[in-house]
């Protein structure tokens, strides 16, 4: 076991993390923990663009951003931090284009914009061209760029390190609550090494979680083999709530059957969408915008056209991508990557042939949730002091319950910036805190267990259930019935976990093992966003429920907050409470666009 | 302050010292020189062949007079020397990559390099030696296979 | 074993059939760690790719087969390894492509110290990118808004901003395979990309740099990075491009 002592101690290195890492390595001594090479992280994989009201190609300002972004995310956006996110994107944009981004350029060379969905000019007049990009791999650039910068500053970097516990002061999962008010610390991070399998506990005066989304609790998704959750489910192990989990964005345009995801820039250069006989539906589910509609109402209407009927393909079971109206060279300059996928996976060539599409998992919403300072909240009020929060892991909220395209690489860079400011700032004016004796105990008991667990339950069966149910009964429609059963897999499931085991006994890169614990992960998750999902009997953005259709202000215009807490019989129980809304300038409307 | 003594371990990722470069355009001028060099040795070498075997009565032509004639002209004597040392040096430049990529154990690899090293200096300085000291009319050889300058005098 | 490949079907009717894959084994905890060949066949579908293959080797055989994996769909770069002998990205090599009637031979990517199965160490590779100063160098007074950027300048070094750093060409080259300490594609594609951006005023010292014993004139344009780059770059172009601003540069 070895120990180490940073200042700020970063844990991923995405987006969120690599521009935290920037800030903070400049002011204090850090560390980023990664499972992944940084390159290797999940923002590249975004595409369509980033979206800030710059106005280089039409009249726009960050009001209207902000006002797309609550609206889009059905009110329940905390609006105080939509503002920050939409005031501070055009900052954000410049920066990365002064760090080196190659944004596509304008005629007269300025940054381009393009037009995405439920971005609007004047409050939903019409779609507004707000999206900075280079050209559908906006998000690799974004990776590619902030990494250059890290290599430039010479940030430290420990990666494939797989970050497996999170060390507080106080033990929040107890009967007995701190009391309000009370100083709650976090001391550090405990580490697996995974080329050799050793511990490392690292001592920080702050942690950052920038650990990403979870989109492997479902089977269908655009998310990364590798985007299991963990700093969402190392926090709620810990007792720190999660806010908001039922919310998860189903993107509308995965390739049909492989989840892979195909920008929004799609629609946004002219794409349409079409059912099985032929006819561009989204005119009958949102007449201004049709295809450009935020992205809950794109995803139901495509599944609501496939349930009725009107899917197109052998099996009906998917819509259809047409891009064949335009001209191949504008698709091949705007959009070359998605074309290739078509062709790769698919076999389909996007300028002659329609892409077949369906909605596949994409974006957790909810997560840690945090201040607009980015630090971790504990209660409804309280911060854990030295542990922040940005990205996909967290919950600020910006997103409510439906992000819009683009926001999520705004998110990233806005909050991740903050969150390596406001922790290389703690850390300054901050004492150690003491880890305990045993910090690593936990870990590294859990580990051999698994390792050395006698012939068990597979890991990949376990998983495979866990996602087909999630996939068959909390995805774009959820009945309480289809939760409930969800819930019956999932407690199942988490009973079989306790004997799971492994064929790798090794200590060198034993992936075996860590996909082990990443579904422990998964499983936590899975039953967070199925309790919240149950509970939440109202319809609000990425949460549609069959059986209460309509969004419940009067009930539900709060946020979820969920709390494991210890039972009696050595297990967790999830308990919800709620968290007022932020609202400023906007009082909640019917959505309609 | 801790209370534990802390380790620390150096970062999984070093920045690598830097691996001796070499200032100055040596390499660059070694590059150009080969492709310069292997376009001239295209010229040369297609010059050599058209006056050799096309030009008057072409191949037949060819006997110990005719060389002899070539190389009591100094053009030519340059010319082939060029031939000779150009194409050695792209020969065996050639060799040497195909060894080092085929020749996976150290021991092989420095032999073979070695013998072909030891190759290139025979054939180059034997080679040398003969365009300039060749004698074109060896006393005693039969007049009818001699350059006609031979007798002329 | 029954090779069924019809026809590319329609999306939903894909026909499932048997594949062999040939993997290259190596397990450092072993008594003596020595590597061997081992073969699995599993059943796969028309749209499957050799990362789904192998999945379902570590899921339902032998959990202990060890490889990097992440995005899946040829973004992240993580899966690069030598697929029949040819240095590709396995989640964007469809099996149907490869005549799955004859084992698939799966080994690691040459010319990087092997860790484990088909794990190789990458940080010898991500040293000589470091090395290359592959960030924007620009001067201290930039303007309050972006740069501008004419899109023909743009374009001009597009092609070299889509590596993913998967090593796919770095290994693939034979110069490579026996000197480990030259640049390799990758690093030269890379520094291309800032060389090339109007932007950027490092120009020199990166033509510097790859200007050494181990720079871009170990290259001998052998266009095995271009063939093996699942990006689709011209990478052996790029090496050219930057072998041409050196030569302008000194002459």
């Amino acid at each position: 076991m070895q120990i180490h002592q940073y200042d700020v101690v970063i844990v991923g290195a995405g987006g969120a993390g690599m521009r935290a890492a920037l800030e903070s390595s400049q002011r204090t001594r850090t560390a980023v923990i990664s499972k992944l090479y940084p390159t290797r992280s999940h923002t590249g994989a975004a595409q369509g663009g980033m979206c800030a009201a710059l106005a280089n190609v039409e009249e726009d300002n960050w009001e209207w951003h902000t006002f797309d972004t609550v609206k889009g995310g059905d009110y329940l956006v905390d609006q105080d931090a939509a503002e920050i996110m939409a005031k501070e994107a055009i900052d954000a944009v410049l920066d990365l284009e002064k760090m080196g981004l190659p944004f596509n350029r304008t005629p007269e060379g300025k940054i381009d914009q393009r037009r995405f969905g439920g971005h609007t000019r004047n409050h939903g007049e019409a779609a507004v061209r707000r999206a900075c990009y280079a050209a559908d791999r906006t998000g690799h650039m974004i990776l590619q760029t902030l990494y250059q910068q890290c290599v430039k500053n010479d940030v430290q970097f420990f990666n494939e390190y797989y970050v497996l516990d999170l060390l507080l002061d106080t033990d929040l999962t107890a009967a007995k609550k701190p009391r309000k008010g009370a100083p709650v610390r976090c001391s550090g991070v405990v580490a697996y090494d995974l080329a050799t399998g050793e511990i490392h506990v690292f001592h920080a005066k702050s942690v950052v979680l920038a650990t990403g989304g979870s989109g492997k609790i479902f089977k269908t998704t655009s998310n990364a083999h590798t985007l299991t959750g963990d700093g969402m489910a190392l926090a709620l192990r810990r007792g720190i709530p999660l806010e908001d989990m039922e919310f998860f964005q189903f993107h509308p345009t995965g390739l049909a059957g492989l989840g892979i995801l195909l920008s929004e820039a799609a629609r946004g250069e002219g794409g349409i969408l079409r059912n099985g006989e032929g006819e561009r539906f989204m005119e009958r589910y949102a007449p201004t915008i049709k295809d450009l509609a935020p992205r809950d109402i794109v995803a139901r209407s495509m599944a609501n056209e496939v349930r009725e009927g009107r899917g197109a393909g052998p099996h009906k079971d998917y819509v259809l991508l047409d891009l064949t109206h335009l001209e191949p060279e504008h698709i091949e300059a705007k959009l070359p990557d998605i074309t290739e996928f078509a062709r790769t996976y698919l076999g389909i060539e996007p300028f002659t042939e329609p892409v077949p599409v369906y909605p596949t998992a994409h974006y957790a919403m909810g997560g840690v949730p945090t201040t607009i300072s980015t630090e971790v909240l504990r209660s409804n009020t309280d911060v854990v002091q030295g542990l922040f929060a940005a990205g996909e892991v967290a919950c600020v909220s910006v997103h409510g319950s439906n992000r819009l395209g683009t926001n999520s690489l705004l998110d990233i860079n806005v909050f991740g910036r903050r969150a390596g400011i406001a922790a290389a700032e703690y850390a300054t004016g901050a004492d150690w805190v003491e880890m305990p004796q045993d910090a690593a105990a936990y870990v590294v008991d859990e580990l051999e267990r698994i390792r050395t667990a006698p012939a068990g339950e597979k890991v990949g069966d376990l998983r495979k259930a866990l996602q087909e149910t999630m996939d068959a009964n909390a995805q774009v429609f959820r009945t309480a019935e289809s939760l409930q059963r969800a819930l019956d897999v999932i407690d199942d499931l988490r009973a079989r976990y306790q004997s799971i085991s492994v064929q790798d006994k090794g200590r060198s890169f034993n992936t075996d093992l860590l996909e082990a614990v990443e579904l422990g992960f998964l499983l936590d998750l899975a039953r967070v966003v199925v309790v919240g999902a149950l509970a939440r009997e109202e319809s609000r953005g990425g949460h549609f429920r069959e059986d209460f259709p309509t969004r419940d202000d009067e009930g539900f215009m709060h946020h979820t907050m969920a709390y494991a807490v210890a039972t009696k019989d050595g297990d967790t129980a999830i308990r919800l409470d709620k968290k007022p809304v932020t609202v400023t300038r906007y009082q909640p409307m019917e959505r309609k666009y | 302050m801790a209370t534990t003594s802390p380790t620390l371990a150096a970062p999984r990722s070093p920045r690598r010292s830097g691996r001796g470069t070499t200032r100055g355009n040596l390499e660059l001028y070694g590059w150009v020189f080969m492709r310069v060099s292997g376009a001239l040795l295209i010229v040369l070498v297609f010059t050599h062949l058209f006056m050799n075997l096309v030009v008057g009565d072409g191949v037949k032509a060819i006997d110990f007079g005719f060389v002899a004639g070539k190389w009591a002209d100094p053009v030519w004597q340059v010319w082939d020397l060029l031939i000779l040392w150009l194409a050695m040096i792209h020969g065996t430049n050639g060799m040497r990559t195909i060894i080092n990529d085929y020749a996976t154990r150290t021991g092989t690899r420095l032999t073979l390099t070695g013998l072909l090293y030891l190759a290139f200096t025979v054939i180059v300085v034997l080679g040398t030696l003969v365009i300039f000291t060749f004698d074109p009319c060896p006393p005693g050889a039969p007049a009818d296979v001699l350059a006609s300058f031979c007798t002329a005098g | 074993m029954t090779a069924t490949t019809t026809s590319p079907a329609a999306v939903g009717e894909v026909p499932s059939f048997d594949v062999t894959l040939r993997i290259r084994r190596y397990d450092p905890d072993a008594a003596t760690p020595e590597a061997f060949w081992e073969e699995f066949t599993v059943s796969a579908h028309g749209t499957d790719r050799v990362l789904d293959a192998m999945h379902k080797v570590k899921w339902d055989l032998d959990g202990s087969l060890t490889f990097r994996r992440s995005c899946a769909h040829g973004i992240c770069g993580s899966d690069a390894m030598r697929i029949n002998g040819r240095n590709r990205l396995a989640c964007k090599t469809l099996l149907k492509d490869l005549d799955p009637s004859k084992p698939i031979t799966i080994e690691p990517i040459k010319g990087l110290p092997v860790v484990k199965d088909l794990v190789v160490d990458m940080e010898p590779f991500f040293a000589s990118y470091r090395e290359v100063m592959p960030f924007l160098i620009a001067g201290k007074n930039a303007p309050t808004k972006e740069r501008l950027q004419s899109a023909e300048e743009r374009a001009r070094f597009d092609d070299t901003t889509k590596c993913i750093l998967c090593a796919a060409c770095t290994t693939s080259c034979p110069v490579f395979w026996t000197d480990g300490q030259y640049f390799g594609p990758a690093a030269i594609v890379n520094a291309h990309r800032f060389i090339f951006d109007s932007r950027d005023e490092g120009a020199a010292q990166r033509l510097e740099i790859l200007n050494d014993k181990e720079g871009v004139w170990r290259c001998r344009t052998t266009f095995n990075c271009t063939d093996a780059c699942p990006r689709g770059i011209e990478v052996t172009k790029a090496i050219a491009e930057v072998k041409k601003a050196m030569i302008t540069r000194a002459f």
